[in-house]
């Protein structure tokens, strides 16, 4: 019975020990969803770090929730749909807006932007808040913008064909690169992130295509994209057989089996932290139409249903403050939105990410591409056309023009029922239709 | 009332009825109810119906039925099934007979390999990615020993045989300690008065295995097997983790069509195909391995 007594007693006083940080914790307490930071650090980072800070300036709790894509989308829509909200805040990518606004889920953010503006202390970049305007409102505040480049082991650089600049590499570069690092180790070690979460289908549609193209849906069957994906074969036979299994490709970099990776930046940085000296980021190559590369924006909005939408707008102006947005650069390689912050990019991993990132972006021939918008609840169609075509040509290798044109009149239907206008640099129509 | 009452025939007092069965097994029916009954008839309706219309339309099935991993999906699910659970069951056979001769330690044997059961199978997924990624374990050991000069690729599409053979591997791995333990618990439920009868009237080890053991454990096979199929059919973490998308699997599509189409629709006609061959195999292995009336008389 003593016994008994003793643990029983033991019990509360751990309940007690661990109830004493909630009975310090803030009154008020808010909630904010996104489908950024999934990744375990990127979560424990956020909380301990990002919002922490939130909290202690403020004393306002946050519960910050991260999900995939579906479930996150389906939370905010139900709330809505409910008419009862939980979620203060949401943080997502510029192209998941549109879903949002077509359920009419948010308010407008014009009044928090010239709040903002009012402080006197931050701009954001003017294609960020072209982008954030959509039907007439502002859909969301700018928070952190990210882009995909190649990142490659030092040892590799010895094998980048002689007499040509990697700062400035062309596809042609970039599969001798990867022919000669075959011959001289034995092995394709070039890799792509074609798992099933992985990104290669930004690659296709935002890099490649526009490289090749000049566009990203207007020229889908064109005889410029056979010959494009006539060169992806030949891409895939200098590419790591595994690559299929590759999502995050900071994993086969730092175990060897890559010396050359092309990813988002977020799912790079793990090797450039772990191992700052060993890497050098690259800018995407450039193709016969120019270097395009994808810009992506992710922004901040308060829900329609939300609770505490006072609360939320001062979460908003904390995350979109210059310093800040540095924190979250370093914290999960996100660059920032605002011209006051980009100047003060630390050393470090970062530098080595921040030069790839100027040298991609300020090179003579770029091109910007933005992510599709307009397809509505039919988003998620978009890049698996892309990637079937893919499996199809370079896998199975089937008939090219064969493929582009089932292929093309799926991404045709789409756009049409979508009544969707081109994604840049397509020029622009609407709906958008592959010639 | 009292002319009413006399005015009725006089019938024997109903037996009381006794409530305490039902009321013990509500808990399960509420349980089933909530979380397999009610998202069962759920997915079915969202299978069948009109995301903005509501009304009934085959359109997701035959989105489904189009699509470019559907065909794969099927064959590749019915595969691994059929290479997975046999190797499964006649492996958790063997090590319960082993533990049922209680050999000396056989009690420790038993927590050794039953371990597998606690773990998820994303996790059993990413354990044998550790041993068959190209850096792996495994190509260690081959070039440890000289076996190969330059580490081998063994997780490809480009060798199928082998991508499945590492699936199947890692399964087996996984799932046979449930087999193990079912039929352990089976056997264990069989007096040992049987083997002894049938070892006096001269049956040898195999005869009494044959005649006497394996027809009593009929029973616990049947468990064991239809758990194990349905699950299989069910498998989804190890194959994403070793092998990605390119050998898809039922329950795999319908999670990439909910997460990465953003379609739930197709997501669940795809729940459906996989509720639809769990039944068809269910009530297969209840005919095939029914205990027939005429042979617990005989």
């Amino acid at each position: 019975m003593r016994g008994v007594r003793l643990v029983a007693l033991l019990g509360v006083l751990v309940l007690v020990a661990g109830a004493g940080p909630t009975v310090s914790a803030p009154a008020q307490e808010i909630v904010f969803t996104s489908n950024q930071f999934t990744p375990v650090e990127e979560q424990e980072w956020a909380r301990n770090a990002l919002l922490a800070r939130f909290t202690q300036e403020t004393s306002i709790g946050v519960r910050f929730i991260t999900e995939a894509e579906g479930p996150y989308v389906d939370r905010l829509i139900a709330e809505t749909r409910a008419g009862r909200g939980t979620i203060d805040v949401t943080g997502t990518l510029h192209g998941i807006f549109p879903v949002f606004l077509a359920a009419n889920a948010l308010r407008d953010m014009a009044p928090t932007l010239s709040q903002l503006d009012g402080r006197k202390d931050r701009t954001f970049f003017k294609d960020f808040l072209s982008a954030s305007k959509m039907e007439n409102t502002t859909a969301f505040i700018p928070w952190m913008q990210a882009t995909y480049l190649i990142v490659a082991h030092k040892d590799a650089l010895r094998y980048f064909p002689s007499g040509r600049n990697a700062m400035a590499m062309t596809y042609d570069d970039l599969l001798q690169w990867g022919e000669n690092i075959r011959q001289g180790t034995g092995q394709r070690r070039v890799g792509f992130p074609v798992g099933p979460r992985g990104l290669y289908g930004r690659f296709l549609h935002g890099y490649i295509y526009p490289s090749f193209t000049g566009a990203q849906v207007r020229r889908f069957k064109s005889p410029e994209a056979v010959e494009m994906w006539r060169y992806l074969r030949r891409l895939w036979g200098i590419t790591h057989p595994s690559s299929f299994t590759y999502e995050f490709m900071s994993e086969p970099l730092l175990r060897g089996e890559v010396l050359v990776a092309w990813d988002h930046v977020a799912r790079i940085l793990p090797a450039l932290r772990q191992r700052p000296n060993d890497f050098v980021v690259l800018p995407s190559p450039a193709g016969p139409k120019g270097r395009s590369f994808i810009s992506v924006v992710v922004g901040l909005s308060i829900p329609r249903t939300a609770p505490n939408p006072e609360l939320g707008a001062r979460l908003i102006e904390y995350l979109t403050r210059p310093a800040t947005q540095v924190l979250t650069l370093q914290g999960v390689g996100f660059f920032p939105v605002s011209p006051e912050a980009g100047g003060t990019v630390p050393a470090g991993a970062f530098k080595v990410m921040a030069d790839g990132v100027g040298a991609q972006s300020g090179a003579r021939d770029a091109h910007t591409a933005l992510l599709p918008i307009g397809l509505g609840a039919r988003t998620g169609e978009f890049v698996p056309l892309y990637v079937n075509a893919f499996t199809r040509i370079a896998v199975r290798g089937e008939d090219i023009q064969r493929v582009l044109n089932e292929e093309g009149a799926k991404l045709e239907e789409l756009y049409r029922a979508s009544n969707a206008p081109c994604p840049p640099p397509d020029a622009a129509q609407r709906p958008c239709r592959p010639d | 009332m009292a002319v009413v009452e006399a005015d009725l025939p006089a019938v024997a007092p109903r037996p009381r009825v006794n409530w305490t069965p039902y009321l013990l097994i509500l808990p399960t029916l509420a349980f089933l109810g909530v979380f397999f009954i009610y998202p069962m008839v759920q997915a079915i309706w969202l299978g069948v119906t009109d995301p903005q219309s509501g009304a009934f339309t085959w359109q997701h099935f035959r989105r489904m039925s189009a699509d470019l991993y559907f065909r794969q999906a099927i064959r590749y699910t019915l595969t691994i099934t059929l290479l997975a659970v046999p190797l499964q069951v006649m492996l958790g056979l063997t090590i319960a007979l082993l533990v049922n001769t209680r050999f000396r330690g056989h009690s420790l044997f038993l927590y050794l390999t039953a371990l597998p059961i606690g773990i998820s199978d994303l996790a059993a997924g990413l354990i044998w990615l550790s041993i068959f990624t190209e850096r792996g374990y495994l190509n260690a050991l081959l070039q440890r020993l000289g076996t190969v000069e330059l580490p081998l690729v063994f997780l490809t599409i480009e060798r199928p045989d082998w991508l499945i053979g590492a699936i199947v591997i890692t399964e087996v791995w996984r799932a046979t300690a449930i087999v193990m333990v079912i039929l352990l618990a089976g056997l264990q439920l069989i007096p040992k008065d049987y083997a002894e009868t049938a070892s006096v009237f001269g049956a040898g080890r195999w005869q009494t295995l044959r005649h006497v053991i394996f027809p009593l454990l009929r029973p616990s096979l049947q468990t064991a097997l239809i758990i194990r199929t349905i699950l299989a059919f069910q498998l989804f973490g190890t194959v994403v983790t070793l092998a990605g998308r390119q050998i898809p699997v039922l329950a795999g599509e319908a999670y990439f069509w909910y997460s990465l189409y953003r379609s739930p629709n197709v997501a669940s006609a795809y729940a459906v195909l996989i509720l639809l061959f769990s039944g068809t195999i269910t009530l297969l292995y209840l005919r095939l391995l029914r205990i027939r009336e005429e042979e617990v008389k005989a």
